[in-house]
């Protein structure tokens, strides 16, 4: 049965290439929702964007205009760049000694500067129109700790839970409410090629849910959060792991 | 056909009351089980069963009857002392703290909003073992933050009870988890039901957790909001999801 108030909306989606993005992609507009699909690696119909880059980022709030809905996916483990947009995840997670400021401060940048800047972009213009839904793409490593990244990955997302809280008391009087998802082990096809971190089918079986996440359990929540379902859900980080990790 | 029982569920108004219909309009059989029968006739369709959930053997008697369970959604409870004697008890005047209530005050209390859950879980968790499905249960912001000294209309007994429900809904996600049975818990703030409407009338302007305008979003919850989120935990859009509260309050308190 579909999700109230989401037919007819506009949205943006970041990160939209592959895995979680393109899941949600799909899933609002089986809903009816009209999406705008960005991403800094080209593929089908999507805007190219290098989201950390706030020149990008305000060229493509020129061709989106408000959308009702702004979902934060992009980010990652490793940083994209221009001429690397896609890169291979790791296999294994770094250690603090093994991360130069350089990683530091890309993996940052593609994490928390662009979800901030695409905030900065599109929050003023929801706030004129007293409406909006902001999902931000937190992370298991930022509530527990990350033992299968690095360091740098899980204090970007830890970033991306706090700048969502603000955001939540900042934009609630303009009728926006703003939320984050931290995902457990989501296997998408990316993460499945590098065998991230050389999880076991025991490390899996031992989940209560006794499965890893699929992209389309993510998007659903994206879809719950966007809905009725989400009208007074505002500040939160909602833990979609399988039962891994209960969060605070 | 798929079966959903409800607690807490007669009263129009209240949030049960919502989930029962919405889940009906999803095609769910739903038994509802409520000790308020003169609420029984706003369910026409649902299998309307009296029955204190505060009470053990009750509870097992009834579930001892059931064929089937897909869904159980725990909306039963309350901040104040709801007895089968009084059920349109209204809220009292004075802090109701844990320094200063009686025995009595905390049994009830906590039977009502802690207990009561435990039994239905217990008593359902075979057949939802079954076939697997979905628990949700009802917390409340109290949990999170607590009822400072002097607010009227809540009480420590309940802040304690509702936290008493998301440990037990983490405890039953792992035990349940490998039967396909997912369990979550949703934590309102202040929701326009017919209960608040009872505080508003009792204490003026102020809800029970403080004026209004502290509320980043500027408003109390819908009860039709607080549904859609219960019917969503009930639903494949969250089947990854288990053992987690989420908070609906309006930006007011983030965990």
């Amino acid at each position: 049965m579909p999700l109230e108030d989401l037919k007819g909306k506009k949205a943006l989606v970041t990160g939209a290439a592959s895995g979680i993005g393109s899941a949600i992609v799909k899933r609002f507009r089986s809903e009816g929702v009209q999406v705008f699909a960005t991403d800094i690696h080209q593929t089908g119909d999507l805007i190219v964007a290098d989201l950390t880059d706030a020149d990008h980022v305000e060229k493509l709030a020129a061709q989106v205009g408000t959308p009702d809905f702004v979902i934060n996916v992009a980010g990652g483990p490793v940083a994209p760049s221009r001429s690397e947009t896609l890169p291979a995840l790791p296999k294994s997670s770094l250690l603090l000694e093994d991360i130069d400021e350089l990683q530091w401060a890309a993996v940052i940048a593609a994490n928390l500067t662009s979800a901030y800047l695409v905030c900065r972009q599109f929050a003023p213009r929801m706030k004129a129109r007293k409406y909006g839904r902001i999902v931000n793409f937190a992370s298991i490593a930022a509530r527990r700790g990350s033992d299968r990244v690095g360091v740098h990955y899980a204090a970007a997302k830890g970033g991306v839970i706090a700048l969502t809280k603000t955001l939540a008391l900042e934009l609630g009087p303009f009728g926006i409410t703003a939320n984050a998802i931290a995902p457990g082990f989501i296997r998408t096809p990316r993460i499945a090629e590098a065998n991230w971190g050389n999880v076991t089918q025991d490390f899996i079986d031992s989940l209560p849910l006794r499965r890893a996440g699929r992209p389309e359990d993510i998007a659903g929540v994206v879809a719950m959060l966007c809905s009725e379902a989400g009208g007074y859900v505002s500040g939160a980080t909602i833990d979609v792991n399988g039962g891994l990790y209960f969060g605070p | 056909m798929k079966t959903a029982v409800v607690t807490g569920a007669a009263k129009p108004e209240s949030i049960g009351h919502e989930v029962a219909l919405r889940l009906q309009r999803d095609g769910m059989g739903v038994v509802v089980l409520d000790l308020y029968e003169e609420g029984f006739s706003s369910l026409s369709g649902c299998q309307c069963i009296k029955c204190d959930v505060s009470d053990f053997d009750s509870v097992q008697r009834i579930f001892s009857g059931l064929e089937r369970v897909d869904v159980l959604v725990n909306c039963v409870g309350g901040s104040w002392e709801i007895t089968k004697d009084d059920l349109r008890a209204g809220p009292r005047r004075g802090f109701l703290g844990l320094t200063n209530c009686s025995l009595e005050q905390w049994n009830t209390i906590r039977g009502a909003n802690l207990d009561s859950v435990f039994y239905c879980c217990r008593a359902a968790a075979p057949l939802l073992k079954k076939q697997g499905g979905a628990i949700v249960n009802v917390a409340s912001i109290a949990a999170r933050k607590g009822i400072p000294p002097g607010a009227e209309g809540s009480s420590g007994p309940y802040a304690v009870a509702k936290a008493g429900v998301m440990g037990l809904t983490r405890q039953l996600a792992l035990e349940l988890g490998g039967f396909g049975v997912r369990v979550n818990c949703v934590a309102p703030g202040v929701i326009a039901s017919g209960r608040l409407k009872k505080v508003l009338k009792f204490s003026g302007e102020q809800g029970p957790e403080g004026p209004l305008k502290q509320i980043p979003m500027g408003r109390v919850g819908t009860v039709a909001e607080t549904a859609a989120l219960i019917v969503a935990l009930c639903s494949d859009d969250t089947s990854y999801m288990t053992g987690v509260t989420v908070d609906l309050n309006g930006a007011s308190y983030a965990a």
